[in-house]
């Protein structure tokens, strides 16, 4: 477990690391988007304002499209461009580009749209209660018994809602297109976390109008967090089709403002729980799930947010009869897409209140009441997968034992007594399958290359990007250390389709997981080829061999089996588990909770670089809490909030003293570790404001205004 | 607008409009590409500088403000003594993700230590509770501020 340190550490201090602003190229225009600011309705009118010279601006609207005006995606029912009905706040209706980017922003804010407007759908409440509010197909996974429930067991119903989620990675959505006559080539340079995903994108706008497409990642991108997953297709399909129509460079970077409006979140969730418990035993026998979350205008890619959200809501626990219902309901507000979590947070705000709902109910410790329901070796997930290993249960008993969870409650509950403000201890645990779900991987047929120069400098060519997560650092690290070369002599190339192979999307926690994992098995293999000790001196005894160019697929293991259509098999083949504790003290004047201390245990199987693992996490849980506690649109799918002023994120002095423990770091792979972190902080947050008041609150986040209300409720 | 100012230790005069933003004379005029574009409405300190020894943040001021003053920006504090002793401290924390808000913390970290640069973690919290990291958790940045404060003393 070396900390090797990162590669781009001290260009970005400095700052001479470019971000994609930070290029440019010779007769660039700028480009931006006209985007609506009707929820639903028709277009009647656009008018331009006066005084400006319209040859000046280069304009692009559906009618300038050479291929399809559809995004791939897992579901294609988005347009680029507003066709004919304009369904949801930020929809984009033309890209438009002008040499003078403060000119051009101008230009747009004066230009006004005339609607038709139709009833639109823009409240998280009216779009998921209503139960005929949905785009049809259902996700199931049924693991009933026939046994009805016995009159002793109690049952328990209550419904959990979670807001939208902004990314707000730092540096905004920005692209740059340049279209090539002479070759009749697209390359775009993105700050995207998928090469490819976008390289689809474009050529589906683009049609048979350009016959190369290429796509590049700048040195910097400067964060993703799921935001730059989907949302980079669009986006680079109307630059490249600005750059297409003009014959010049299309450099188009977001506002804050306009990004937190029309961009993808973490898609807001309702999700209703019945229980039922047998209070002798206090054993879970029976479970009904129903998980709901808001798809926004389209479903893009929502399915499969909604696929790994079903088949984590169950939470760390075993409950032999459970139905679980999942789908995706409408709204008029924008696609809702990728961060990180993926519908697994949804899924644990909602059950890791209601086990410690539970747990007050029957008068029981929520600590003995999760040990009693926990997952134990030969238990099954709902989808029949066995489970065949107790680390969840690891981390609960480490974390309960670091956090001296048993003394504090006790020592809490008399404090309380005799103070205004109170003290709280909560926890929450979570798990993360690493990976596509299912066959997502057999379907993604990964492949990596590494070619090895005649002084013998390693080149390893992957799709995956590094936004920040040290992912190239890692990478090189598996590999090098692996094949037992210097470190100076290893590194990953930065992602360019037409000289990388498809490793598949950075996603799914699946970078170091399935690439990293493969890099490694990939330097041994090499090594045992060429028969080696030493590569450097392979190389300089062997030079008629160098250049050498390696390929290697991804090979899934074949025992994993998922029905896609019954969610029966394997849904995930290792998991990473984790739990936590968290104290507060709630402000009695203020209403407000200040997060205290906050400890982590978390299994992610092998560390490979313990400092960049470390970072991951702090970061993860930090959104985590701050997902629970502050982050929060207060119009949603209207204005939202403006820009970084009115969305709150957690600065310096907002956090708990943090404490993360990684183990079972002896493990031969290195399992996901990008999304768990985000998953579990918030409910513990909640239970632990549970803890001080004895006041449950079912919605995310706990701001001072929500508290009070359900603290007046509870009178 | 005629404007002078000293820009990295170095006499500058340029003829500007008087309401740009400072953050885009010094990207657009100076090619100091250090300074970035996170929020625009001085919330994050992505764009911090120092004006007259004190961090500020660059998208919110004109450039009328420039004028007399002197200006410190990322390529040039990098460059001092002060400047290489932090680098190394982040880097060896391994506190660098994205990247995209550390110029503007480096400046943050470069004015504490050197106008008050005690070790006490509630202190640098303080100070640079004007910049927004995403990707951290800021412990990472805390542990590497303290390392230097150490470093420096």
């Amino acid at each position: 477990m070396k900390c090797v340190k990162k590669f781009d550490a001290i260009p970005k201090l400095d700052g001479s690391w470019k971000f994609i602003d930070d290029y440019s190229y010779d007769d660039m225009l700028h480009g931006q988007l006209l985007y609506s600011t009707c929820h639903h309705g028709y277009i009647k009118k656009i008018n331009f304002p006066a005084n400006y010279n319209l040859s000046e601006f280069t304009m692009v609207s559906p009618k300038d499209i050479t291929g399809d005006n559809i995004v791939p995606e897992p579901v294609c029912d988005q347009p680029f461009m507003v066709d004919k009905e304009v369904m949801h706040f930020g929809q984009v209706i033309m890209g438009i580009a002008h040499p003078n980017r403060k000119l051009l922003l101008k230009f747009i804010k004066e230009t006004k749209i005339e609607y038709e407007e139709l009833p639109a759908i823009t409240d998280i409440k009216e779009c998921l209660d209503n139960e005929e509010n949905h785009f049809g197909k259902e996700t199931i996974i049924d693991h009933r018994t026939k046994k009805e429930p016995k009159g002793e067991w109690i049952h328990h119903h209550n419904v959990y809602y979670t807001p939208h989620q902004e990314q707000a990675y730092l540096e905004p959505q920005g692209v740059i297109s340049v279209y090539d006559p002479k070759a009749n080539s697209m390359f775009v340079l993105i700050s995207a976390q998928c090469p490819f995903f976008v390289k689809s994108g474009v050529e589906a706008i683009m049609g048979d109008a350009v016959s190369e497409v290429i796509i590049e990642s700048p040195e910097g991108i400067g964060g993703a967090f799921g935001g730059k997953e989907d949302f980079p297709s669009l986006f680079a399909g109307i630059s490249s089709l600005l750059s297409y129509k003009s014959g010049k460079p299309v450099k188009m970077i977001l506002e804050r403002v306009d990004d937190i409006q029309i961009t993808t979140k973490r898609h807001p969730a309702r999700v209703e729980l019945d229980t039922w418990t047998d209070p002798i035993t206090k054993k879970i026998k029976r479970c009904r799930i129903d998980y709901r979350i808001d798809a926004g205008a389209y479903q893009t890619l929502s399915p499969v947010v909604l696929a790994r959200g079903v088949l984590h809501s169950i939470s760390g626990y075993s409950v032999l009869d459970t139905f679980i219902r999942g789908r995706l309901f409408k709204s008029n507000t924008p696609s809702n897409g990728a961060f990180r979590g993926f519908g697994v947070p949804q899924a644990l705000a909602a059950m890791e209140a209601h086990i410690d709902r539970i747990a007050a109910d029957l008068n029981i410790n929520p600590y003995e009441f999760r040990k009693i329901n926990l997952f134990r070796i030969g238990d099954e997930f709902p989808t029949t997968q066995k489970i065949v290993e107790e680390h969840l249960s690891d981390c609960l008993e480490r974390v309960i034992q670091k956090s001296d969870y048993h003394k504090k409650v006790i020592e809490f509950a008399e404090w309380n007594k005799t103070h205004k403000d109170k003290k709280g201890i909560g926890i929450a645990i979570g798990y993360h399958g690493g990976g596509y779900t299912g066959n997502g991987e057999k379907v993604l047929d990964s492949e990596v290359k590494v070619i090895i120069d005649k002084e013998a400098q390693v080149k390893i060519f992957v799709a995956n990007t590094d936004m920040g997560q040290g992912a190239h650092t890692t990478l090189a690290q598996m590999f090098f250390e692996a094949i037992e070369h210097p470190r100076e002599k290893c590194w990953v190339q930065l992602p360019n389709t037409s000289k990388t192979p498809n490793s598949g999307p950075t996603v799914a926690s699946r970078t170091i997981y399935i690439i990293g994992n493969l890099l490694r098995k990939f330097a041994f293999q090499i090594k045992d080829e060429l028969k080696f000790k030493n590569l450097e001196e392979y190389v300089k005894t062997h030079q008629n061999e160098f250049p050498k160019e390696f390929h290697k697929k991804f090979v899934p293991d074949k025992s994993v089996i998922f029905d896609e259509d019954t969610n029966v098999g394997i849904a995930y083949k290792d998991y990473s588990w984790a739990a936590c504790v968290t104290e507060i003290l709630f402000r009695a004047d203020t209403y407000k909770i200040d997060l205290k201390k906050n400890w982590n245990v978390m299994d992610v199987g092998k560390v490979v670089n313990e400092k960049i693992a470390m970072g991951q996490a702090e970061g993860g849980i930090t959104q985590g809490l701050a997902y629970g506690l502050s982050e929060f649109f207060y119009k949603p799918g209207f204005g939202r909030a403006n820009g970084f002023t009115g969305y709150t994120l957690p600065t310096s002095l907002d956090l708990p003293e943090m404490n993360i423990e990684f183990i079972h770091t002896d493990s031969e792979i290195a399992k996901g570790l990008g999304e768990i972190p985000m998953d579990f902080p918030a409910p513990s947050v909640r239970n632990a404001f549970h803890n001080a008041t004895g006041v449950f609150v079912d919605e995310y986040p706990m701001i001072p205004e929500r508290l009070f209300k359900a603290l007046e409720e509870n009178k | 607008m005629k404007i002078s100012f000293t820009l990295n230790k170095q006499a500058v005069t340029i003829d500007v409009e008087p309401m740009k933003r400072l953050l885009d004379v010094l990207r657009e005029d100076f090619n100091l590409l250090g300074a970035k574009e996170a929020c625009g409405e001085g919330e994050c300190g992505a764009c911090t500088v120092l004006l007259n020894g004190e961090p500020v943040t660059s998208c919110i001021l004109n450039a009328a403000h420039a004028d007399g003053s002197e200006i410190e920006t990322v390529e040039g504090i990098s460059q001092t003594e002060l400047g290489k002793l932090i680098i190394d401290c982040f880097d060896e924390t391994n506190a660098v993700q994205c990247g995209f808000c550390f110029p503007g913390f480096f400046i943050s970290s470069y004015h504490y230590i050197k106008t008050d640069g005690e070790k006490d973690l509630n202190k640098i919290k303080t100070a640079l509770s004007g910049n927004i990291c995403r990707c951290t958790g800021y412990e990472k940045i805390f542990e590497s501020v303290m390392l230097a404060c150490e470093r420096a003393n």
